[in-house]
């Protein structure tokens, strides 16, 4: 019997085996990925997270749920707006990325629970969560439709989920985008990070993503009632807001 | 980057005004368009009672439509111009909105003595409140002006009295006609019953 297989990146693997080398992917960059968000995308990628979660519609007293957290910046951004009284979890499937964020969250004096798990088999039971969240991490998961299933799972009805990632930019823009992906970014990961081959599947991962629409239909199929999604800086991210209804 | 840049204006005039939040709690998740031609813009009312411009993909549950010189009726503070919008779908959620966005007022007092301290900050919004009531009462003495020289100069405008006075002779002369017009009926049924005898 063959094999089942996936994308990573423009390259096609066996299913098993894109788990371990996203995972390597993340370790590799885990010290310097916030330098690295900052560079590559001139701080945007911070309005893009605030927004987010100004959306959210998370008040104090909510639970939220925050998916391939790692950095922790949302975590930190929804425990100010949940308060003493609600509760945030900050998840990463990627021991080294959870780290850095546990570790960031904890200095800046931010105590949430931090756990290591897949985000396919949430340890979590039923309705369980108002928001939950997952930014630029949902491209890298092996089957996302069995994660976004068990995002619906753990929400309340009428909870939400939010899906920040890169998606597909406004046309006119794409050759200059598709120039600044595959050549200006690993450059950048080299001289930055030292380390372009990450930065170069990056960029691919986030060209083998689902557009706006088929990302909109896949939440709609995982259960929920009813999807609305913002193009972020003429579509080179979306927002996607799903409720469960 | 317009959506971000007006959801956070939208929710910094929702926490100055947090009334409001109470009031659109309950509308959690439903977005309202609304049509002031040729513009139209969609807004989301957030789980916790906040605002939010909709996404691309937004189906509204309400649509508010407003004739553009109704708008600025509205914008004038005439509230008999409040009857002329028209509210489609959940109109109760409509009704909300509209009233919360009417309802709101922005404390560019309390937001400038973030930035340049309390005494400059109420100085300066003194002023500004001083230099827009001189440039309503300059505006009004304008138009009465104007409406004086094409009443009485130049005439293109009638005036109030003369307009009900026309209205009432119209009136007159329906009324007249009117009975003329049953007078003539019953000649005309007389003169046909006369005939036949």
């Amino acid at each position: 019997m063959s094999e089942k297989t996936t994308h990573f990146g423009f390259q096609t693997v066996g299913e098993n085996e894109k788990a371990r080398k996203v995972g390597e992917v993340f370790h590799s960059v885990a010290r310097k990925y916030d330098l690295m968000n900052d560079v590559m995308s001139a701080g945007m990628h911070r309005s893009w997270k605030r927004f987010a979660v100004e959306v959210s519609g998370v008040s104090e007293g909510d639970r939220v749920l925050d998916i391939a957290g790692g950095s922790g910046d949302l975590s930190r951004l929804f425990a100010s707006k949940v308060g003493s009284t609600g509760e945030v979890v900050l998840t990463d499937i990627n021991a080294s990325m959870l780290a850095v964020g546990r570790d960031r969250l904890i200095d800046d004096g931010v105590s949430v629970p931090a756990l290591q798990c897949d985000a396919e088999k949430l340890p979590f039971t039923d309705h369980y969560f108002d928001c939950v969240m997952v930014a630029f991490g949902l491209r890298n998961m092996t089957h996302k439709d069995k994660a976004l299933a068990e995002m619906q799972r753990v929400l309340k009805v009428g909870g939400r989920l939010l899906v920040l990632e890169f998606s597909q930019i406004w046309k006119p823009l794409a050759p200059l985008y598709d120039a600044y992906s595959f050549k200006l970014l690993p450059l950048m990961g080299k001289l930055f990070a030292k380390d372009a081959n990450s930065y170069q599947y990056l960029a691919e991962s986030i060209r083998m993503h689902p557009d706006q629409e088929t990302l909109k239909q896949m939440i709609l199929d995982a259960g929920f009632g009813k999807v609305d999604y913002y193009n972020l800086s003429a579509g080179a991210v979306a927002l996607h807001k799903g409720w469960k209804i | 980057m317009l959506k971000p840049i007006l959801t956070r204006l939208l929710n910094h005039l929702i926490h100055q005004n947090s009334w409001a939040k109470t009031q659109l709690k309950q509308f959690g998740g439903k977005a309202v368009r609304f049509n002031i031609p040729p513009v139209s813009a969609t807004l989301a009312v957030l789980e916790d009672g906040g605002l939010a411009m909709a996404g691309d993909a937004a189906e509204p549950d309400a649509i508010v439509t407003i004739p553009f010189p109704v708008a600025l009726r509205l914008l004038a503070n005439d509230e008999s111009a409040t009857t002329l919008a028209t509210l489609e779908g959940d109109t109760e959620l409509a009704a909300a909105l509209t009233k919360v966005l009417r309802g709101m007022q922005w404390e560019y007092e309390e937001d400038l003595s973030k930035l340049i301290g309390d005494v400059p900050a109420h100085q300066l919004a003194e002023f500004g409140r001083k230099a827009s009531a001189e440039v309503k009462k300059q505006s009004i003495n304008l138009a009465e002006m104007l409406t004086e020289y094409w009443q009485e100069e130049q005439p293109m405008i009638a005036k109030k009295r003369h307009v009900e006075q026309f209205v009432k002779e119209v009136d007159t002369l329906r009324d007249d006609t009117e009975r003329l017009g049953k007078r003539l009926e019953k000649l005309e049924t007389k003169l046909k019953a006369e005939n036949n005898s």
